[in-house]
């Protein structure tokens, strides 16, 4: 009970609410596009943070489970009709089962073998999907727009979305925090320190890798759902994006992996960068910088992991004593 | 000493990421404020106007910069800025009130994926205050775009989201500028049937996404239809190198082979039906016959047929805008490069909104949707016309292939000549090829 009065905890939460409910007061539309953007990258973050953060397993092909879970929703939506909260929770299901199946499978590598297996998983996902019939093979799962007409129009179906990723990242958050600081947290950090020390002093390595690998899952394939959902349509090769399973892994080693802050900072400081690079409208001489924007954020990277490889609030941890009681 | 440069450094990234996450709200909700009040002022604007007599309506769009559709969209946008150059230096549309009304574009990157093209779409309406869209380069993008458009009743003009089920799903505001993919490869059947009426086997080999099997299932529904056997019909990933397994599942007897994909893989496809042999009188490919650097696999290359949504050689007679050879001219002095079809759907898309805006006289969406819904017109790129159908509303039905086939000049030199339609053909196909 007393981790919850943790000021650590509540820092966190503060700024996943001030970033979710900015966009709700102000009723702006081109704020909750950016702030969908930025909470599904949090969510991301914090859910392969749990796999690679407390457990110290790297995976390359977390964005399967958005794939799948994105998937199932829109097949339970558009062959089923069902409604959009009953297709986040198939679609956040799926994933689970698919990280179960695997969990038991891949988790027994360890290393640089284990990130290899997960992107094998994920192109073996995507080609099975691409030429899968139920789920539209290489065309993919469309969506009326009319679908949208059950939720209030297309505005409010956006605004339905946008409460469900706020909801989501909260929750992520609130999940997070409970697994590293109950005993199956301690547990994976165990795993992450020595695998083999963990499972002399009693921890069941296989089924407590396999449940964090479950517990990662779930949140991505909820996430794809909504973002689908909201495009109103889905494709291979948009689910199975291996791009977006690195830019989550770069999230996190910016904010510091293993911390419940560093994937809400490293996820919003990287969205918001981009974001800003793309839209901005400064020249360098007669060149548009937001045609060098991936340059830019490529040298912050390079900057990044070369001088704090702890991420920023690994860093101000180390740096700063009393910060660590602020920051978890 | 290096523990400070360490310091600072750390420091500038802190402080980077510090400004990049605390100081965008700023700039994004101060037009927010705006956004409501800039939205109004459209129309009083309007009534203003003999004062002012000229207003700038701003055309939005994501294109993409970066990712694997790059050299496309770069096309299709400097088809479009030359469009909006000769408007602008015309001095403007003029509306039924008398305001002359000059265009500006607004757009950014979309990388080529999905991510942000609904923020962005968002942005460019709200906060850019966009009068008119232009959807992103492939089906998909332009799908996830369209929402936005619906949403804000905002006029959107697609150019290379060639699937026709986008314009299936309900959208009334979304007006297509190419030939569906539906028919991309129809015309290949008729060009056939045109030059045997013997050949009756058709093997389809196609990559497999979602534009190429689309355009794969409706060829094989339309050949059936047509009489023609499908003693084939095979999907290959993106990406394939080796088409030796699927070319030896092709009969020994088989008249025509078609389908393809993009580009490498067409041409690789291609090279390999020459190496392997294969004896088919007709073989029709999508995308990659018209590119010119097609032709660097040599007699491979030869008599190969290919759909173009527009080629320099076809010569439409307009009844709107520039002919082919002002557009080729001015296109060139421009760019200093031949047009492709990119380049001029860029521009066509961009005739479309004048052709809408011209005929109802004003900048409101209902009355340039009014207007293009009726619009029937012949120009460079050829006719334009869409379904106004509540089923496919907004799908190009005007509009036809051209194809093209790679002959040999008199001094053995590899040409592109188009051989079909009948109208617009420039020379006689090479049948049968081999």
């Amino acid at each position: 009970m007393k981790q919850w009065l943790h000021p650590g905890f509540w820092v966190a939460l503060l700024i996943v609410l001030a970033l979710g409910l900015a966009p709700i007061f102000s009723q702006n539309a081109g704020l909750r596009e950016t702030g969908f953007t930025i909470l599904l990258a949090i969510s991301m973050a914090i859910s392969l943070n749990i796999i690679m953060g407390y457990t110290g397993y790297v995976s390359f092909g977390h964005v399967v489970f958005y794939g799948l879970g994105g998937y199932t929703g829109m097949y339970l939506m558009d062959t089923w009709g069902a409604p959009l909260p009953l297709a986040v929770l198939g679609g956040g299901a799926a994933a689970a089962l698919l990280a179960f199946l695997l969990g038991k499978a891949i988790l027994r590598l360890r290393g640089a073998y284990f990130a290899l297996a997960t992107i094998g998983v994920n192109e073996a996902v995507r080609t099975f999907v691409s030429n899968f019939k139920p789920f539209g093979g290489p065309t993919g799962i469309e969506l009326q727009f009319s679908v949208y007409k059950q939720y209030g129009g297309a505005a409010d179906a956006l605004w339905l979305t946008y409460y469900g990723v706020v909801g989501i990242a909260v929750f992520a958050l609130v999940f997070s925090y409970y697994i590293k600081t109950s005993k199956f947290g301690l547990g994976l950090m165990s795993i992450r320190e020595d695998e083999d020390a963990a499972e002399v002093m009693g921890v069941v390595t296989p089924d407590t890798k396999t449940l964090a690998f479950v517990a990662s899952a779930f949140l991505p394939g909820m996430l794809g759902v909504l973002f689908f959902f909201k495009n109103g349509n889905v494709e291979p090769s948009d689910a199975f994006r291996l791009g977006f399973s690195i830019e989550s892994l770069v999230m996190i080693m910016l904010g510091g992996q293993g911390t419940l802050l560093g994937p809400v900072i490293g996820a919003l400081g990287y969205q918001r960068l981009r974001g800003l690079l793309l839209t901005s409208d400064v020249m360098i001489g007669s060149l548009p910088l937001k045609d060098f924007q991936l340059v830019i954020a490529g040298l912050l990277m390079l900057i990044i992991i070369l001088f704090i490889p702890a991420g920023l609030v690994g860093w101000l941890r180390q740096r700063f004593a009393w910060l660590r009681r602020i920051l978890v | 000493m290096k523990r400070s440069l360490l310091n600072v450094l750390a420091l500038l990234v802190v402080l980077s990421l510090a400004l990049a996450a605390c100081g965008s709200p700023a700039p994004t909700e101060a037009p927010a404020a705006e956004a409501p009040a800039a939205a109004e002022p459209e129309a009083p604007a309007a009534e203003e106007a003999p004062a002012a007599a000229e207003k700038t309506a701003v055309v939005g769009f994501t294109a993409s910069l970066t990712g694997k559709l790059n050299v496309e969209s770069t096309r299709q946008n400097n088809g479009f800025n030359l469009w909006m150059e000769q408007v602008n230096a015309a001095g403007g549309i003029k509306l039924a009130d008398g305001t002359m009304v000059k265009f500006a574009s607004k757009f950014y990157d979309d990388e080529s994926n999905k991510d942000r093209v609904q923020e962005l779409y968002t942005k460019l309406v709200t906060e850019d205050n966009a009068d008119f869209l232009i959807s992103p380069y492939s089906s998909g993008l332009a799908d996830a775009s369209a929402v936005i458009a619906e949403q804000y009743g905002k006029i959107m003009v697609t150019t290379g989201a060639a699937s026709d089920s986008t314009y299936q799903k309900g959208y009334t505001l979304v007006y297509q500028a190419y030939t569906p993919a539906s028919a991309y490869l129809t015309g290949s059947a008729d060009l056939l049937a045109s030059l045997d009426a013997n050949a009756k086997k058709i093997a389809i080999i196609h990559e497999n996404d979602k534009f190429s099997t689309d355009v794969a299932s409706a060829l094989e529904a339309y050949a059936l239809e047509k009489g023609y056997e499908i003693v084939l019909n095979e999907g290959y990933d993106s990406g394939t190198t080796d088409f030796a397994p699927i070319i030896n599942k092709i009969p020994a007897d088989v008249d025509a082979v078609m389908g393809g994909g993009h580009f490498a893989d067409g041409q690789q496809f291609a090279k390999s039906l020459f190496d392997k042999g294969v004896k088919t009188k007709f073989i029709s490919l999508l995308v990659a016959p018209p590119e010119p650097t097609f032709a660097e696999i040599g007699d491979a290359a030869l008599g190969i047929v290919g759909p173009s949504q527009w080629e320099p050689l076809a010569a439409f007679t307009p009844d709107y805008g520039p002919t082919g050879a002002e557009f080729i001219e001015a296109y060139k002095a421009a760019y200093g490069e031949e047009p492709s079809y990119h380049a001029a759907g860029g521009y066509a898309a961009g005739l479309i909104l004048q052709k809408g805006i011209e005929t109802a006289g004003s900048l409101d969406a209902e009355a340039v949707k009014a207007a293009l819904d009726g619009v029937d017109m012949m120009t460079f790129f050829g006719k334009i016309k869409f379904d106004t159908s509540a089923e496919n509303h907004g799908l190009q039905i005007g509009h036809s292939m051209v194809y093209i086939q790679w002959q040999k000049d008199a001094g053995g030199a590899l040409i592109k000549q188009v051989v079909w339609p009948a109208e617009g053909k420039t020379a006689e196909s090479v049948y049968p090829i081999r």
